[in-house]
């Protein structure tokens, strides 16, 4: 079975060192590491949106950042992505945020996006909160609409780079739960790679696969 | 002693490759049209709708008042001081030429800039600082079809339309000028009229399209190449209004150059 994301010798951090990860199917990793580890940037590298000066990052077998800019596009939309600090937009309303990837790249009709729009910010956490704009919403309801909108296509895979900050360990565990949109395949459903500098204690339990980067050694996270 | 020289050079060939990413980034623009997904073409259009109203219809009253005053001050003073060479015929050359052949696209094109450019650059150096860009990225939609593309034609339309909406106010006032210095209604519009030629509409048209392809490209460019975090967005809004007013004299002059 393909991985759904792999890392082959990617030079990572200050220190260059070749980093190689696979990820598992349906399970939870996490790969910590401080500012200068390189960790922030891994999402970025498997989506195509920096190249790597060496090695390979692989989504579901493919090299993102060798596709043709028009393929690489709607490749990104089969993958969820969370990019530090949420990457909302600030002159939409949470809602339009999170319907935004649908109208944009799908073939849905104003009903049916309108309809999936009301289940998803349900789902979120988000039914009253969806006319806010990001500045009036708080900390939470942010992070909440970052990662229902990087669910919009349902996808197998979802790449979060600090997710988790700036929110409650309570709230953590609401959005990974989120993330793993239930049970499938002996685990999550869906895939979840998430980097960050640190991870709360007490999500840790429920976290297949939880590695550090140490001066650009990767080791299994204690 | 070949350090002058050599900085100098450096200098150089960085506007030059400046002006080569500048020239890549509006055909990359361009030619985005193609890749427009069809569901993105409606967002795209609502972006496209409000931009032209902030940028076009507000600018509206701003541009009957400069084209207004401007036009009576010039026609009013032309009409006296022409009057006691008995060559009031000419105000028909200078409305046409000098207003709205010239002045009518330069002035309008130069308040787009200094009013919409800086909102423009503005706006997409915040979208780059605050992660926006690279979440759109992350997302699958082309900042080029999402940010870029709406407010490029916007610029065009825009231009255009207030360009058109200058010369008329401006050939309007100059009736009224003239009117007021004792010239009849049918001798100005006759010689007017007679003035202003296919040629002169043609130039005024293109200017438009040239200007508003202007105004809506080298903002944008300047606002997604922002550098150095938050402080570096008015500077990036400052170098985009610079650089739009600089292109738009110099599109002005090679008008200029190429029409006579």
């Amino acid at each position: 079975m393909t991985p759904p994301l792999a890392f082959d010798a990617v030079p990572l951090g200050a220190a260059d060192a070749a980093f190689s990860l696979t990820v598992t199917p349906h399970a939870v990793t996490t790969v910590v590491g401080d500012a200068a580890s390189g960790v922030g940037g891994l999402a970025a590298l498997a989506l195509g949106m920096t190249r790597p000066t060496a090695g390979r990052a692989l989504v579901f077998g493919e090299d993102v950042a060798a596709m043709p800019r028009r393929q690489v596009l709607a490749f990104r939309r089969r993958v969820g992505y969370v990019p530090a600090g949420g990457g909302l937009l600030q002159n939409l309303s949470l809602a339009d945020n999170v319907a935004l990837p649908l109208r944009f790249g799908s073939a849905l009709s104003h009903r049916e996006i309108a309809g999936r729009l009301r289940m998803m910010l349900a789902l979120g956490g988000l039914a009253d909160a969806g006319a806010l704009r990001p500045a009036a919403a708080d900390e939470e309801l942010r992070r909440r609409a970052s990662v229902v909108r990087a669910l919009a296509f349902d996808p197998e895979l979802v790449l979060l780079d600090r997710p988790f900050d700036g929110v409650s360990a309570r709230v953590a565990g609401d959005l990974l739960q989120l993330l793993r949109g239930g049970e499938g395949g002996g685990g999550s459903r869906r895939t979840i790679f998430i980097t960050a500098q640190d991870v709360p204690d007490r999500l840790r339990p429920r976290i297949d696969a939880r590695w550090r980067v140490v001066r650009g050694v990767l080791q299994a996270d204690q | 002693m070949t350090a002058p020289v050599a900085a100098l050079g450096r200098g150089t060939a960085r506007q030059i490759s400046q002006v080569g990413a500048l020239a890549r980034f509006f055909r990359d623009t361009v030619t985005s049209w193609r890749t427009l997904p069809r569901a993105g073409r409606r967002v795209a259009r609502r972006i496209f709708a409000n931009q032209v109203w902030f940028t076009a219809v507000q600018a509206v009253p701003l541009v009957i008042v400069l084209g207004s005053i401007l036009s009576y001050l010039v026609i009013s003073q032309a009409v006296r001081e022409l009057g006691r060479l008995n060559a009031t015929a000419l105000i028909g050359t200078l409305m046409v030429v000098a207003i709205v052949r010239e002045l009518g696209p330069l002035l309008t094109a130069l308040i787009v800039a200094g009013r919409s450019g800086t909102a423009i650059a503005t706006e997409l150096a915040t979208n780059t600082v605050m992660g926006e860009v690279h979440a759109l990225e992350g997302m699958g939609i082309d900042p080029l079809h999402y940010l870029v593309l709406p407010r490029f034609l916007a610029g065009i339309v825009s231009v255009f339309c207030l360009i058109v909406l200058f010369d008329n106010v401006a050939i309007a006032a100059g009736w009224l000028a003239a009117a007021a210095q004792g010239m009849s209604s049918a001798r100005y519009f006759d010689i007017v009229l007679r003035s202003l030629g296919a040629r002169d509409v043609w130039l005024t048209v293109l200017k438009g399209l040239v200007f508003g392809a202007i105004v809506g490209t080298v903002p944008s460019f300047e606002g997604l190449r922002v550098r150095g975090g938050p402080t570096g967005v008015p500077v990036s809004a400052s170098r985009a209004v610079v650089e739009s007013i600089l292109a738009i004299f110099l599109g002005s002059a090679l008008f200029v150059a190429l029409a006579t």
